[in-house]
């Protein structure tokens, strides 16, 4: 059976775990900066007062004058999803998620560890811990597991049998089938509200009226293909951590930065000369809010170059002075191979010279006795405010 | 955490009725190269007001020096 763990809001908890007493009030994840002023998920509380999500903010506080509105905090909510998923997968699940808050796993290869399918979803929640109220759905196909998942309640197993897959999507509201909200309002003022009305309409038909993702969401009301869990890769525990003394909102100081955490992160041994095939740069800024971009290489890398070039457009995201920034090589590759040059780059013995001294340096000083100095605001009028010592780890 | 360049060290001077230095470290100043001063941050907690001097001591060294108008003490600098 294929089963789905879900935790609504994911964002908002997550956004929400610094500040627990906003959680009992009328509270909404707030539009993240440069995107349409569409408020995210919402407390109990909030919805309680007429609030849904997807609202435009000036409605929402004209529904709900009191509504508090949270700044979203995507790195602590990856990291805390990769927690999740982790502990899942340290209990002998295959996890495949492509949505934060939402995971797949196939429960056939557990069953049998855990004494049946009951005890395995039991073990996934249980694995996730009570705080997230989490919930578990699970069923012959994808979209019905998905289902029984936002139908169960917190802490709840719920599994759907094959052959009442049917009779138990059929009374649940369109909303559940990721179809766009004019889409849906199309349906509705059509007279087609449940999942089951949907699915009772002749699929060429839909199409004709509501394109692909009108045909699509047909197919998700008659059950969803069956297709199957692919449990990711783990993620490479590699990650480096540049900390400013002072907020630093400018580009070529971040860029110089990023060129260090590049140096760094490239040089550590546990990469053991693999190449990298997904970054993820993060950045904690002023006022406690975070930011994170990742990014997928076509041909996997191991050049500080290329991986400068490719992350440093990434900086000029960034909606506010930051604190600290982060690197993460979330994925490697398994080949070590690498394609020996024929000529040497100029300064590439140089280069290997100046390493094996400070390779001395270090062995005979101890850590953190090898630094480089990177000008961070050179233009400062305070001196001690133009460079930074920043230790060398290769 | 990173570590600044160039961080004020703490400076024994004695200064003249007018504020400049008159003894660096016990070593009489002979000159007294250029004066400047430095406000900044003066919208954050932590503002900066520094009356900075240039001097060349009796030993014939140069050393930049500055009064904290904030914490009303003397440092030498160097990279000023």
């Amino acid at each position: 059976m294929i089963a789905c763990l879900a935790i609504p809001a994911f964002e908002l908890r997550a956004a929400l775990r610094k500040r627990p007493s906003v959680a009992l009030q009328p509270a909404a994840l707030a539009p993240s900066d440069g995107a349409e002023p569409l408020i995210g998920s919402i407390t109990p509380a909030a919805d309680q007062a007429g609030v849904r999500p997807g609202m435009r903010m000036g409605e929402a506080l004209a529904t709900c004058p009191k509504l508090i509105l949270v700044e979203p905090d995507p790195a602590s909510a990856e990291r805390d999803w990769e927690e999740i998923v982790r502990s899942l997968e340290d209990s002998g699940f295959a996890v495949e998620s492509s949505v934060l808050g939402t995971a797949y796993f196939d429960t056939r290869g557990v069953e049998r560890l855990y004494g049946g399918l009951e005890s395995a979803l039991e073990r996934a929640l249980a694995a996730v811990g009570s705080h997230w109220d989490a919930r578990v759905g699970a069923a012959g196909r994808r979209f019905a597991a998905l289902a029984a998942a936002n139908v169960a309640r917190p802490g709840q197993a719920l599994i759907v049998s094959d052959e009442h897959t049917k009779e138990f999507l059929a009374p649940l509201p369109l909303r559940l089938l990721g179809l766009d909200e004019r889409r849906r309002e199309e349906l509705e003022a059509l007279g087609v509200k449940r999942v089951g009305q949907l699915a009772g309409l002749p699929g060429a038909a839909v199409a004709e009226r509501l394109g692909p993702d009108g045909r699509s969401a047909w197919g998700q009301a008659r059950g969803g293909r069956r297709g199957r869990i692919v449990g990711r890769r783990p993620p490479a525990e590699i990650f480096e951590v540049l900390e400013f003394p002072e907020a630093v909102g400018n580009e070529l100081t971040l860029r110089r930065a990023l060129a260090t955490l590049v140096d760094r992160a490239l040089s550590r041994r546990e990469r053991a000369d693999r190449f990298i095939r997904k970054v993820a740069l993060s950045a904690r800024l002023v006022g406690g809010a975070s930011w994170r971009r990742t990014l997928t290489f076509r041909d996997p890398a191991a050049e500080p170059d290329r991986l400068r070039i490719a992350l440093g457009p990434k900086l000029n995201d960034l909606p506010a002075p930051v604190l600290a920034l982060r690197l993460e090589l979330t994925e490697l590759t398994e080949s070590r191979g690498q394609q020996l040059e024929l000529v040497k780059p100029d300064g590439a013995e140089l280069q290997t010279k100046l390493k094996e001294g400070l390779r001395q340096v270090k062995a005979s000083t101890g850590g953190g006795a090898v630094a480089s100095v990177v000008e961070v605001a050179p233009w400062s009028r305070i001196p001690e405010a133009r460079a930074l010592f920043v230790p060398r780890d290769d | 955490m990173l570590k600044p360049l160039n961080e004020p060290r703490a400076a024994l001077v004695e200064p003249r009725a007018d504020g400049a230095p008159r003894l660096v470290n016990r070593l009489t100043v002979e000159l007294i190269r250029e004066e400047w001063r430095v406000v900044d941050r003066w919208w954050t907690e932590d503002p900066v007001n520094r009356r900075y001097f240039d001097v060349v001591l009796e030993s014939g060294q140069n050393v930049v020096v500055f009064h904290d108008d904030e914490h009303g003490r003397w440092f030498s600098q160097r990279g000023a």
